[in-house]
């Protein structure tokens, strides 16, 4: 390698280094440096930051995994603030439905009819509406005559919680908050309906 | 009772490094040799108590017993000999402790090694190495114990995930651990330097060997993984830009920038600075990339048993951030650059540039792993980004990079002169635009057009450079062709054997354009006898076979595979499905395949009905897809030439050690 120029200077003895005296003052960081020596921690530390978030939000589909309900709170479309966790100790019918999934409109009038009858026993039914508008959920609940309640799933932070693949999604939520039972698209029947029922009565 | 044993060994390891790190920190601050020896032990001894902790899980493994969580949830009694002693990293806890391992052993051999020079970096190089093995052992006694048991004994264990379960499981996890675990040596020494602020560059060519080193073996790791996934997965490719694949790309980009990037540091004093955030970004890549595979923040095909530790990884990504960071920047007016870049056209610039595109592609990679879990954390739509983005967005940049590999060597030292640029260059341009004159009889696509054109640029610098070495030997030395050859590689290794390396990264390239831009593919359901033709062979499905093995049931479609010209028959393939008893729902498959250096002939079996009358099949042709795993064996190559010991270089070396004084950690 000829043309290598020999630059390798002799280790130094213990002492450690001294800052260069060789008369040149030791300048202070340019503006240029300062502005990249920030960029350098501000944005690992966000990404850090990030990830743990993330690392929180992965915490509640293992939750649901195991089977325990993941807590969600969402304020109906009447104004009114209900949290699952305020519910314990009654069973709770969750659907997941939408004002443009015509699946959902199979099982509209069967889960208005099953809580009419089943309201008065400790059965909660609550409605959370996907990725829709207002207007045309407000429509759907007329047009059903829904009477128990209902609300926008702000964010879809509850669908991503529950890891729903579409609408409509039913699950049923014992008293101790575990998830007994859960149908993928519409309830079909009152048997079925009644298989889920069954596993929730408080 | 003896497993109880292998944690009590794990906590003793975690209060060992614990005291290393206070020696080896003190010894230095005090300059104490007492307390370095001790540092130094304790490194010896946390390698000890690693390996009988080691011993203790493989032989519940071998011997089946399912008291161990861990050995129950990843073993089975029908499980082959082999891969009973490879499900030791099969899973969360286990790989931990094999992490830990192979850390320790690297740690041990690196300390042997470079244990008479650089006396005052020494001290705080242990301690870092210490506190890398701290953070695992924490993981291991705290949260990922490999030794918890249960009070019964159950029957049988739950077998081992049968996409685990090939020869591949046994050799690419290990490459990749070495490679990954090794990025640790280079780096505790950098914050050895920041610490000791022993800042020339003695200490960057010290700890080339020991980046090359870890290199080579997430280089093959990495080679390895695509292999599996070309041959197990079955979906025509090599690589997926899956999160956990970027995982393990990120920090080879760093480090390779680094390897190169020291060599200016070496021989010009500059981009100091440069080498320090590249050699903390390996690092810091390499804890991000074993969090993102063990933590589930990411989806991705592979997925490992979830637990408790990525908050503490976490913790340890804002220590290395901070620590270093701070290090550095109390130190950054000692790593000024000696001299200045002197000129555009000159062998510092290309490596300057170097540096710019890998760093360009490295964020480019992290942008498109880690923007769909922002974008989803912010908004709330969950979005992908696939390959089809990766590949134009880093696509050009690499092959912007290719360019620079076969230029960058051939520049001068400072400046280049017109005639040196004549003499490196015409033939390897003449002749890269011949061959994209040919490629325009092949395609249209200009992409292939220049990538071909650009790798047999590379080519010929490649040959000219060991033409021109063998000749300029012959001329001096009246050697033979062999013998110069030889001594090339022997007086010059790392000139001549990063020559072998590129050599292996242009056979990569020339693979990655053919599958990529090449590639054909059908989908076919046929009858038996029946027969389909793609790309001149004539492929005939001729009928089912099943075979029991230990734990799983192979069946396989035989197609036997003809020249559609001339009818001639070539070979048979046997695409399978193996159906493993302990996990029905799982099966894995086996591609067949039939390579030649032209192309692989490559068949995937998707289903069959009416016990074989016919079956369902995807075809894909893959042109000079071999020259990936070929290349991959010539990278090995090269960086073994490179790293071989030179005995003219170590009498260098030891000339320049022996003025190290005795006193210091002898």
């Amino acid at each position: 390698m000829a043309e290598l120029t020999e630059q390798r200077s002799l280790p130094q003895a213990d002492v450690a280094a001294e800052l260069p005296a060789d008369g040149v003052a030791t300048v202070p960081a340019t503006r240029a440096v300062r502005v990249w020596q920030a960029v350098f921690v501000v944005v690992p530390l966000l990404f850090i930051a990030l990830l743990a978030l993330r690392l929180y939000q992965t915490n509640t589909s293992e939750q649901r995994a195991a089977g325990v309900a993941p807590d969600f709170t969402f304020t109906t479309f009447d104004g009114e603030m209900i949290a699952l966790s305020e519910l314990r100790g009654q069973g709770v019918v969750l659907n997941f439905w939408a004002s443009w999934c015509d699946p959902c409109r199979d099982e509209a009038v069967l889960l208005e009819q099953t809580w009419q009858a089943e309201k008065e026993k400790g059965i909660v039914f609550l409605g959370l509406d996907y990725l829709d508008q207002e207007p045309q959920a407000k429509a759907y609940l007329d047009e059903y005559r829904v009477s128990y309640p209902n609300g926008p799933d702000l964010q879809s932070k509850a669908a991503r919680d529950y890891g729903i693949k579409g609408v409509p999604e039913t699950f049923f939520i014992d008293g101790e908050g575990k998830i007994a039972y859960m149908v993928i698209g519409p309830i079909m029947s009152p048997q079925q309906m009644e298989q889920g029922l069954s596993k929730i009565r408080p | 009772m003896i497993f109880n044993i292998g944690y009590l060994l794990l906590i003793t390891a975690l209060l060992l490094s614990i005291f290393g790190i206070v020696t080896g920190y003190l010894g230095g601050q005090r300059r104490n040799p007492r307390l370095i020896q001790s540092s130094y032990n304790g490194i010896l001894a946390v390698a000890g108590l690693l390996i009988l902790s080691a011993i203790i899980l493989w032989y519940g493994l071998l011997t089946d017993k399912f008291q161990v969580v861990y050995i129950w949830n990843h073993s089975e009694r029908s499980l082959p000999v082999g891969y009973k002693f490879a499900a030791i990293w099969g899973g969360q806890q286990g790989s931990l402790l094999f992490w830990c391992l192979v850390l320790s052993v690297y740690s041990v051999a690196a300390v042997l090694s470079i244990r008479s020079r650089h006396a005052a970096i020494l001290p705080y190089a242990y301690a870092t190495l210490h506190a890398s093995s701290l953070f695992f052992l924490v993981l291991l006694v705290f949260a990922a114990n490999p030794f918890r048991m249960v009070g019964f004994v159950p029957e049988d264990g739950q077998g081992l995930n049968p996409l685990l379960q090939n020869y591949w499981m046994v050799i690419h996890p290990v490459m990749l651990y070495f490679g990954y675990v090794g990025m640790a040596i280079p780096f505790s020494f950098a914050v050895g330097a920041l610490i000791s602020k022993q800042l020339d560059s003695s200490w960057v060519r010290t700890i080339r060997r020991w980046t090359l080193i870890p290199w080579m073996f997430l280089s093959a790791g990495i080679i390895m993984g695509s292999q599996w996934a070309y041959m197990e997965l079955g979906w025509g490719g090599y690589w997926a830009w899956d999160p956990v694949e970027n995982a393990s790309f990120l920090p080879w980009l760093t480090a390779t920038a680094f390897l190169h990037s020291v060599i200016i540091q070496e021989q010009r004093g500059i981009l100091k600075v440069w080498n320090m955030i590249l050699i903390w970004s390996t690092y810091f890549l390499v804890i991000l990339g074993t969090f993102t595979t063990r933590s589930g923040v990411l989806e991705s095909v592979h997925s490992f048993a979830r637990s408790d530790v990525g908050p503490y990884f976490l913790g340890y990504l804002i220590i290395v951030v901070f620590g270093f960071l701070y290090l550095l920047y109390t130190r950054m007016p000692l790593l000024r650059g000696e001299n200045q870049i002197d000129g555009v056209v000159s062998r510092e610039s290309a490596f300057l540039a170097n540096n710019w595109l890998f760093a360009g592609i490295t964020f480019a990679t992290l942008w498109g792993t880690f923007f769909p879990m922002f974008s989803e954390i912010l908004t709330g739509d969950r979005i992908s980004v696939a390959a089809p983005w990766f590949n134009k967005v880093v696509g050009p940049l690499f092959l912007a990079l290719l360019l620079l590999m076969g230029v960058g060597p051939l520049l001068g030292w400072r400046f280049t002169s017109p005639e040196a640029l004549r003499r490196q260059f015409t033939w390897p341009t003449l002749l890269a635009l011949v061959a994209a004159a040919a490629m325009f009889f092949v395609t249209t696509n200009i992409y292939p057009i220049i990538g071909m054109a650009i790798c047999l640029f590379v080519l010929i610098t490649i040959l000219q450079e060991y033409t021109r070495g063998i000749l300029a030997r012959r001329r001096h030395n009246n050697e033979s062709i062999p013998v110069a050859m030889g001594q090339l590689i022997r007086r010059n290794g790392r000139r001549y054997g990063g020559y072998i390396v590129h050599l292996g990264i242009v056979l990569i390239g020339v693979a990655v354009l053919g599958n990529e831009f090449f590639q054909q593919t059908t989908n076919v359901t046929l009858a038996k006898g029946e027969s389909v033709e793609i790309a001149g062979y004539s492929l005939v499905y001729t009928g089912l076979e099943s075979e029991r093995e230990g734990n799983h049931v192979r069946i396989g479609a035989r197609m036997v595979v003809f020249d559609a010209d001339t009818g001639r028959e070539l070979s048979s393939v046997l695409p399978q499905r193996n159906i493993y008893d302990k996990n029905p729902d799982m099966p894995t498959s086996e591609v067949g395949i039939r390579m030649t250096p032209l192309e692989d002939v490559y068949v995937v079996i998707n289903g069959w009905d009416n016990s074989g009358n016919s079956a369902t099949f995807t075809i894909y042709i893959n042109p000079l897809t071999v020259w990936m795993w070929v290349g991959g064996i010539v990278i090995v190559l090269g960086v073994l030439m490179a790293i071989w010991p030179n005995p003219s270089q170590r009498a260098a070396f030891n000339r320049e050690a022996s003025y190290v004084p005795v006193a210091a950690g002898d």
